[in-house]
């Protein structure tokens, strides 16, 4: 299964639970049109990792997920070899190994003959992978999402190069494992860093931001069945006003949906000042943040201007 | 249309944006692949493969706009074919004017369509370095060169109005009127530009204004404003919050020192059973740590909050692989060295009683920035974070964040700490309008709070 076109993509995508614009339905169709990676960048909830989870589920395919942070390493994102499964095979086929000896001449050649065996110590019965190696070996294509990518150290990235431009990952003791389907790549950043040109040049970009109201509007009622139409602008509204404000943590979409949901839950319609206020804490993660966005709403419930309608 | 493209790429390459050959090459692949004339999904395909970060997509924006929209936004072609005649006459006219000047040139390639020069021109004038040669200091080579661009866009437009007038004889009044206005419509343009250098989206930059009120009294106070006991009192607080801040990442990392397989530990500890590895040892790992470098800026208002931060980083020491420290004031002094020997508080009194720098001349950041490039760039790398303690009051000396532009490419974050309430960032003197583009983050740092919140940040 794949993309025909872009509003292909869109609808596709929607029909994941997914809506988007069609700047981004474009870079996906793209993306997976030529098997280039797409960068995804964007602040924090606006459904960076979801677009990855969106495209797994539009295209059928398994997401394999790779969470980046610092000191991440290739034992922990490629593969890694079972040492202690090693020593213990070793053990297990002790007597073994005197029976390949037994009949050599000399010293070299007995050390010949268990060289001989090595083969059988760094096979891959003994390594085990880690979700980028998943992702090159499995049989039916997946989606390999590699989230936070900002987060990584440097030596990280430039490993990435390899898999990224060619789809193959060198293991020493085995060889060059190609990619048997190309897996479909995404990387997600929060901008905590820059990455390297090297990393950019291999992908294609798309920066995600806040959606527009409209777009938010529908995401909210997809996601909320049976919402009533003005609460729903009420909360968008309310959202879209709260995010203004200087937050340590702005309320994002998934705030958005909790909000709603709530407010669903309690059988509320009218999204009035005291609702606000005793829902604040779904919104506002920081106690800064909700003692601020309760001064902005006292004093605009007071002068009784505030930007979208709290009926009292 | 691939010229289009090609044409649109040397552009950008003008401005400043990297673009490789090979993302061309890609960006042509992936425009068969599309509706064309669909110019969200056009526009989507120039700005995926061209500007790779938010940073450089307010730069691509403005110059597809220039490119697709003001460049074409030509008269109906009726009218341009009867009055193509006498744009051709003028441009000969300019032509001729301008001559061997490279300015004029531009220009007169910019309204004939073609922007390429005088994008390069505009770049030129911005990333124009000053040369710190000699003992007095201006900031007007930028500012002239900016000047002599004015006065010859002028120059053109005068030219126009001056050919049109007197050739009121065989040109008729609306075509002269047409005339004017089709060359004032870019000559406008290119004086925006001028004027207005594209900034990147602020939405990049982390903005941390918000913090939590830990501690009551001295935690609130401004730094500037403390007195002798206070900073004794400063100290002691500062330790305890040292010492559980280690906790915290001493905990952090036993769970994560396991490396790999230690052959040789686990063989000696195997002697034990008769050769059977019944415990298999793994290679600790050191925790992975950043290096930082910290501008300090010791002009008298700054220093007392940057002292602090200084004192609680060489206390965190062990959390980082290294801790360099330059302070300025005008030109940079390395003290990595009087903090390795000293103890914290007998050092930060040595800096400014024995440091090598000079006190009674004002705050230079454009020289600080220059000196940095010249002898310490190589200390910056992609695990290093940079920390600048500044007010960003440079006197009105050339600011050079030019330089700082490219301290940010060389190194994983730039962060900015202001000493100054954020009300006051942008009078004045201050730079800080300037230096935010090249941040990672910007953040006001007057108090305890505000420090205690930052550091946290930076090591957990």
């Amino acid at each position: 299964m794949e993309f025909k076109s872009v509003s292909d993509v869109k609808n596709k995508l929607e029909k994941a639970d997914y809506i988007t614009s069609k700047e981004i339905a474009t870079v996906v169709f793209l993306a997976e049109a030529t098997n280039k990676p797409i960068l995804v960048e964007g602040p924090a909830g606006v459904g960076k990792t979801e677009l990855g989870k969106a495209v797994a589920r539009s295209l059928n395919r398994k997401m394999i997920r790779l969470q980046c942070y610092e000191g991440l390493d290739e034992s922990k994102a490629l593969y890694e070899w079972e040492y202690a499964k090693q020593l213990l095979y070793t053990q297990m086929v002790k007597e073994k190994i005197s029976d390949v000896v037994t009949g050599s001449g000399s010293l070299s050649e007995a050390v010949d003959r268990i060289a001989d065996q090595e083969d059988a110590f760094f096979s891959e019965r003994f390594i085990q992978p880690r979700p980028l190696l998943q992702a090159i070996v499995s049989d039916d294509p997946v989606v390999l999402l590699i989230d936070e990518v900002d987060k990584s150290d440097p030596e990280f990235e430039a490993f990435l190069l390899e898999i990224l431009s060619d789809f193959q990952i060198s293991i020493p003791e085995l060889g060059t494992k190609k990619a048997i389907k190309i897996p479909f790549v995404i990387l997600t950043s929060n901008n905590y860093r820059d990455m390297s040109d090297a990393l950019k040049r291999r992908c294609v970009h798309v920066y995600i931001d806040y959606p527009d109201r409209e777009i938010e509007m529908r995401i909210v009622s997809l996601k909320t069945p049976g919402i009533q139409e003005r609460l729903l602008e009420n909360i968008v509204d309310a959202i879209r006003d709260i995010r203004k404000l200087d937050l340590k943590k702005k309320p994002c979409i998934s705030e958005t949906l909790d909000w709603a949901q709530s407010l669903m839950a309690l059988q509320i319609e009218d999204l009035s000042f005291e609702v606000i206020l005793a829902t604040l804490n779904v919104i506002c993660k920081y106690r800064s943040d909700s003692d601020k966005v309760r001064d902005y709403l006292e004093k605009n419930h007071t002068s009784g201007n505030a930007a979208w309608s709290i009926s009292s | 249309m691939v010229n289009l493209i090609l044409k649109f790429v040397s552009c950008c390459r003008a401005s400043d944006i990297r673009i490789s050959t090979s993302e061309v090459l890609d960006c042509l692949t992936q425009l068969q692949l599309i509706d064309i004339l669909d110019e969200e999904q056009f526009k989507a395909v120039l700005r995926s493969n061209f500007a790779k970060s938010r940073r450089e997509q307010s730069r691509l924006d403005r110059i597809y706009h220039l490119f697709f929209h003001e460049m074409r936004q030509d008269m109906g072609i009726a009218e341009r074919d009867s009055l193509s005649e006498h744009i051709e006459d003028i441009f000969d006219m300019l032509q001729e004017k301008a001559g061997e000047d490279e300015q004029l040139g531009a220009i007169l390639d910019f309204i004939s369509g073609d922007p390429l020069a005088y994008l390069r021109e505009l770049r030129r004038i911005q990333r124009e370095f000053q040369d710190s040669t000699g003992n007095t200091r201006f900031n007007l080579g930028p500012l002239a060169s900016r000047l002599q661009m004015l006065i010859n866009l002028n120059t053109t437009r005068g030219a126009i109005a001056q050919f049109l007038d007197d050739n009121h004889t065989h040109i008729t009044r609306e075509n002269r009127h047409n005339l004017m206005a089709h060359f004032n419509e870019y000559l406008d343009s290119a004086y925006a530009m001028l004027m207005n250098e594209p900034r990147p989206y602020e939405d990049n930059l982390r903005q941390v204004r918000a913090y939590e009120k830990r501690l009551e009294k001295l935690g609130e106070k401004s730094f500037s404003l403390l007195t002798q006991k206070e900073i004794e009192e400063m100290r002691e607080i500062i330790e305890l919050l040292v010492r559980r801040l280690k906790d915290i990442m001493s905990r952090r990392f036993v769970s994560n020192d396991r490396g790999v397989l230690d052959v040789k530990k686990t063989l000696r500890r195997a002697a034990k059973y008769q050769g059977v590895p019944v415990e298999i040892m793994f290679r600790k790992r050191p925790p992975r740590k950043g290096k930082i470098v910290t501008l300090c800026d010791v002009s008298s208002s700054v220093w007392s909050a940057a002292r602090f931060m200084l004192n609680i980083l060489y206390s965190l020491q062990e959390c980082f692989t290294k801790v360099k420290s330059f302070i300025f004031v005008s030109g940079l002094t390395e003290v990595s060295e009087i903090f390795d020997k000293y103890e914290i508080n007998q050092a930060i009194a040595k800096v400014l009683s024995e440091a090598d720098i000079e006190y009674n001349v004002p705050t230079d950041y454009g020289e600080t920035f220059r000196d940095f490039r010249k002898s310490h760039m190589d200390i910056l790398n992609k695990k290093t974070t940079l920390i600048i303690i500044g007010d960003a009051r440079s006197n009105y000396f050339s600011a050079e964040d030019g330089i700082l532009e490219e301290m940010r490419e060389k190194s994983r974050r730039v962060i900015w700490l202001n000493p100054e309430p954020e009300q006051t960032w942008y009078t004045g003197d201050s730079e800080m309008y300037a230096y935010k583009q090249h941040c990672n983050e910007v953040r006001p740092c007057r108090n305890l709070n505000q420090l205690l919140a930052f550091v946290e940040e930076l090591i957990l």
